[in-house]
């Protein structure tokens, strides 16, 4: 029973210093320091066969100050899944770029570094990926207070006041008159 | 020889020929592509944090809602990874009617992309056929779910309710019309002079970097590369269906319009399939009081086929009523950036959006 995964196990393991286990049938997860990750990769990548990257995620063990990261790979030739999963420091997370082994690796670190703060030191493509003017602390983090955030930037901007007429305050700042027209129109 | 000068050109935001808002910045020389780079961010919702903030059966009010024209697969895949989660059982009768929505939505969503293909091309007169038909889709939809375009059907344990009365022949009945209508679409279609003009050796991705690239779905199998999630790796009842995975070669706009044409085909013999097979019993295997529903701890990965490609949840439990974690990695998350962006370079100007099309990039599956 599971003896392809086992065999996959075992050649990760036997290649690098790292834990892992078989979770069910297709599916081993590797446990490793964050600064082996990216040759296990190269390794399962080029030598392994598993050249697909199905993704890159991050989950936020704030109760432990830690990042977890996954990296998910998979083979066309086994149809076997591998986790490649490391813990990075919270407070201080910086992670090695991949985007050498995978260009689409290059996507899934700009999104981390966005939304979790995670820096990958030589990432290609300094542009903001979805946030945009971003200088809030970033929004995928547990401790990211939705509410508050959207309490002191969207309820208090001049104009969304929910009793105030959008035109007056239109026509204040650009010194226009309200057309008579429209006027009739108005709340009051 | 005179050098033209190089220029910016903006496609998008407001919908560059595809579902979605979505900018592609390319720099062009004449009308050639020089360089294009994808811009998104135009449709994020946060739904992965608004997740966080919701139990385990709240969340099916956002999942739908990640990609519009194919709902489907989100359900069926976050269902999938919580009842890994769980170890709960699903009924037999409600595997193949989740196989049966699953076909429908591929079905409908290849309707939308004869629309789209075809629109960008010039050839209206498809868009407004296939639109049309795909309203049969959306009323099997509607007896079944209740609703046309969001369904909410598929949960964690089986499906909502069971097939209303009448459901199968009328089914049956849509199918034959829908075969009969596919017939048309490729004399206006593939029949088409200009379709197979324009279509021919453009938007290349090249066969033995796809899958390096993390190219799927069918620009993967337009490429000849046999990789389909429904074989390699067969959840509900894929694996007791007789279907086949049409391939082809080229790895052009042509060879992935082949690859869906034949797909569609296919994804009506699977419903014949599925409503002539499928089992009496039960549907739900109800699961507790969703509001105090805690599922336990620990972190799970399903993934299924959609029209656009392979779809995957990456679900944390930390054993409390809200995901800890629920990380959707759609098709276009690498079809629509990082392979849009190469394959666009030395394309003509008209053909961008008819490449995005044929890629079946959806802007809110980007960003979420």
């Amino acid at each position: 029973m599971l003896e392809q995964e086992q065999a996959l196990l075992s050649q990760v393991t036997s290649a690098f210093p790292v834990k892992g286990k078989v979770m069910r049938n297709r599916r081993v997860e590797v446990w490793a320091e964050s600064t082996t990750v990216s040759s296990i990769l190269m390794y399962v990548k080029n030598q392994m066969g598993y050249q697909h990257l199905n993704h890159i995620t991050c989950i936020d063990r704030i109760e432990d100050t830690k990042f977890q990261l996954v990296y998910t790979v998979f083979s066309h030739q086994t149809k076997m899944t591998l986790f490649v999963k490391t813990f990075i420091d919270r407070n201080a997370p910086v992670m090695d770029n991949i985007d050498h082994i995978w260009d689409q690796a290059n996507t899934y670190e700009r999104e981390l570094r966005e939304m979790y703060g995670i820096q990958f030191p030589g990432l290609v493509g300094a542009q903001e990926f979805i946030l945009e003017d971003w200088d809030e602390m970033p929004p995928m983090r547990r401790d990211f207070k939705t509410e508050e955030y959207s309490e002191k930037t969207f309820s208090s901007l001049p104009g969304r006041e929910n009793t105030q007429d959008v035109r007056e305050t239109i026509s204040t700042r650009s010194g226009e008159e309200i057309p008579d027209f429209a006027k009739k129109y108005s709340r009051d | 020889m005179v050098r033209e000068k190089e220029t910016t050109l903006y496609i998008g935001p407001q919908h560059p020929g595809i579902t979605g808002n979505m900018m592609v910045k390319v720099k062009v020389q004449g009308d050639t592509v020089t360089k294009a780079e994808v811009h998104v961010g135009y449709l994020h919702r946060a739904f992965e944090k608004l997740i966080e903030r919701r139990n385990w059966l709240q969340s099916f009010t956002i999942l739908c809602r990640f990609c519009v024209p194919e709902p489907d697969p989100m359900e069926l895949t976050y269902a999938r990874a919580v009842e890994e989660l769980e170890g709960r059982e699903v009924p037999e009768r409600a595997k193949y009617i989740r196989v049966m929505v699953m076909e429908l939505a591929r079905l409908q969503s290849f309707m939308l992309w004869y629309a789209g293909q075809s629109g960008s091309a010039g050839l209206y007169t498809l868009g407004q056929w296939s639109v049309g038909d795909r309203n049969y889709l959306l009323d099997l939809f509607e007896d079944l779910t209740g609703g046309r375009i969001y369904h909410m059907y598929i949960w964690p344990g089986g499906v909502r309710r069971d097939l209303p009365v009448g459901f199968k022949d009328k089914a049956l009945r849509t199918m034959d019309y829908i075969e009969k209508r596919l017939d048309e679409y490729d004399k206006l279609l593939f029949d088409n002079v200009i379709f197979q003009k324009r279509a021919q050796g453009v938007g290349i991705v090249p066969a033995d970097k796809a899958i390096e690239w993390g190219v799927v779905g069918a620009p993967l199998r337009g490429c000849g590369i046999k990789a389909d999630v429904r074989i390699d790796e067969p959840y509900e009842v894929y694996d007791r269906l007789k279907f086949e995975v049409p391939t082809a070669f080229g790895g052009d706009v042509w060879a992935r319009a082949q690859v869906r044409r034949q797909e569609a085909r296919q994804s009506i013999s699977i419903i014949r399939q599925v409503l002539e097979q499928m089992p009496e019993g039960e549907v739900y295997n109800k699961i507790p009081n969703p509001m105090k529903w805690k599922v336990p701890a620990g972190e799970a990965w399903a993934k299924t086929e959609s029209v656009r490609g392979e779809v995957g949840f990456y679900v944390v439990s930390d054993g409390s009523e809200f995901p800890r974690r629920v990380h959707v990695k759609g098709a276009a998350f690498t079809n629509g950036v990082t392979v849009t962006e190469k394959i666009l370079v030395g394309q003509n100007i008209a053909d961008i959006s008819f490449i995005l099309n044929s890629m079946g990039v959806c802007p809110p599956e980007i960003e979420r």
